[in-house]
């Protein structure tokens, strides 16, 4: 279980996420909903350890992710924003490299799952958007961890990629809690089942995803003021 | 760890730089040496070690820079960062990979002591603490350009900050600025050079002082890269 309670960051004088709390159960696929600069992003370096909190408390699987970040790590993979990537490494190479980190020893596995097994050879330099982002989500799985955190996984690819990583993240939300963040409420209305929306470093809505067509666009629409 | 350390080597091996940079400090070390063998007449490796500390200000940190500013850079620092890795080990595997490519560009130099060998009798404990020396001047180097690497998204802010800080330091040990200060000064601020230190290990001499000085002058800056990680905004 992640557990955030009243969760504050700040950068300077900017409160990039405002005591925000919220808990995850088991099985959920949580979309994570905000407009740019809404912070969703340090939510999730938060509770990866990545940013220390100026207050608050978070609790992955009941480890402390600043002071057990080694341990939290072990149990959660990621996909950061705009998925760096070490650009000069094969295929093979930075999934190894991954893979020898998380302790991942079915790791090409993986990777073919995830339909790398035509570009292995190759520099990740090379490879299309698409490809890259696949590289980094087959990354985020190694090491089988109970939680994952996507930040963006769909952003810059195209409909038909988009649409196989969404039924990826479907199938892995069965057997593991997922986080993920999207500027796509369709895709939110398509894969999530729970919503969080956070505007100005606050959740202003956390539930259900709407039952109705479209529902997520009206809700997000409702709740965030521009 | 070994995972690391492997990482950090092969992103040297893909990249000409790494290759280019060593490659200049044999040939430039060697030139500068034997250019000037035959006319001072003397066959020893004072000459060559005296002149090593003034290319390594220049080498370690063109080839330390990239360490951490290219990760900050690239925001594969993001990365390396969420894999269940500690921020010391991180350190250590980068510092290593720098020590072991400097071990390998002093390794070029090793022609000198042996054509020397050739020409005169030299004296092998000598040559062999001065490489000591050396080694633990190149780690000293290495921890304190990591450090600055830490710092900055820049690869030439990182260097420049590193050459201009050794410069001082190595400055102070220098006859030129001993000269300016009075002598209750100097007490004070050559001790604080590595190059006081390294003269030691030139002279064939272990010092315990000069040791624990390269010892504790690297531990220290690794210490404040780490903690620099760890800080994490």
């Amino acid at each position: 279980m992640i557990i955030l309670s009243s969760v504050s960051k700040f950068f300077g004088q900017k409160k990039a996420v405002d005591n925000i709390s919220f808990k995850t159960k088991e099985g959920e696929i949580i979309g994570f909903l905000g407009p740019n600069g809404a912070g969703k992003t340090t939510t999730m370096r938060l509770i990866l350890g990545y940013l220390k909190p100026n207050s608050g408390k978070i609790s992955v699987a009941g480890l402390d992710p600043v002071e057990q970040r080694v341990a939290v790590l072990k149990q959660v993979g990621y996909l950061p924003e705009s998925n760096p990537l070490y650009q000069e490494m094969k295929v093979f190479e930075y999934l190894d490299f991954i893979a020898l980190a998380k302790n991942e020893k079915n790791w090409q596995d993986i990777a073919k799952e995830v339909g790398l097994s035509s570009v292995f050879n190759k520099k990740i330099e090379e490879l299309s958007f698409g490809f890259k982002q696949r590289v980094g989500l087959a990354a985020s799985l190694f090491g089988n961890p109970k939680y994952l955190i996507l930040d963006e996984p769909t952003s810059g690819l195209d409909p038909l990629e988009q649409e196989k990583i969404r039924n990826l993240i479907k199938k892995l939300g069965q057997k593991k809690t997922i986080i993920f963040s999207t500027h796509i409420l369709s895709e939110a209305e398509k894969v999530a089942n729970r919503l969080i929306i956070i505007q100005n470093g606050q959740i202003v809505y956390d539930g259900k995803k709407p039952k109705e067509k479209g529902g997520v666009e009206k809700l997000f629409k409702k709740k965030v003021k521009n | 760890m070994k995972n690391l350390i492997k990482k950090e080597l092969n992103s040297y091996l893909n990249t000409p730089l790494g290759y280019i940079i060593t490659i200049l400090f044999g040939i430039f070390a060697n030139f500068f040496f034997v250019k000037d063998l035959f006319i001072t007449g003397s066959a020893s490796l004072r000459p060559f070690f005296l002149l090593l500390p003034w290319f390594l200000l220049i080498f370690v940190p063109g080839q330390a820079m990239r360490s951490f500013s290219e990760e900050k850079r690239a925001n594969t620092i993001e990365v390396l960062l969420t894999l269940p890795y500690q921020e010391t080990q991180i350190v250590l595997a980068k510092f290593l990979v720098n020590l072991i490519l400097f071990f390998i560009a002093l390794s070029l130099t090793l022609s000198l002591p042996l054509s020397l060998s050739f020409l005169t009798k030299i004296y092998l404990p000598e040559v062999f603490v001065s490489y000591l020396g050396a080694l633990f001047l190149g780690a000293f180097f290495s921890s304190l350009s990591l450090f600055f690497s830490s710092q900055t998204k820049n690869q030439v802010i990182a260097f420049l900050s590193s050459v201009v800080c050794l410069f001082f330091l190595l400055l102070l040990g220098s006859d030129f600025f001993a000269s300016l200060l009075p002598k209750n000064l100097q007490e004070f601020f050559v001790p604080l050079s590595p190059l006081y230190h390294f003269q030691n290990f030139v002279k064939g001499i272990l010092d315990f002082r000069s040791l624990f000085y390269f010892f504790s002058f690297t531990f220290l800056f690794l210490f404040l890269t780490v903690l620099e990680l760890e800080k994490r905004k």
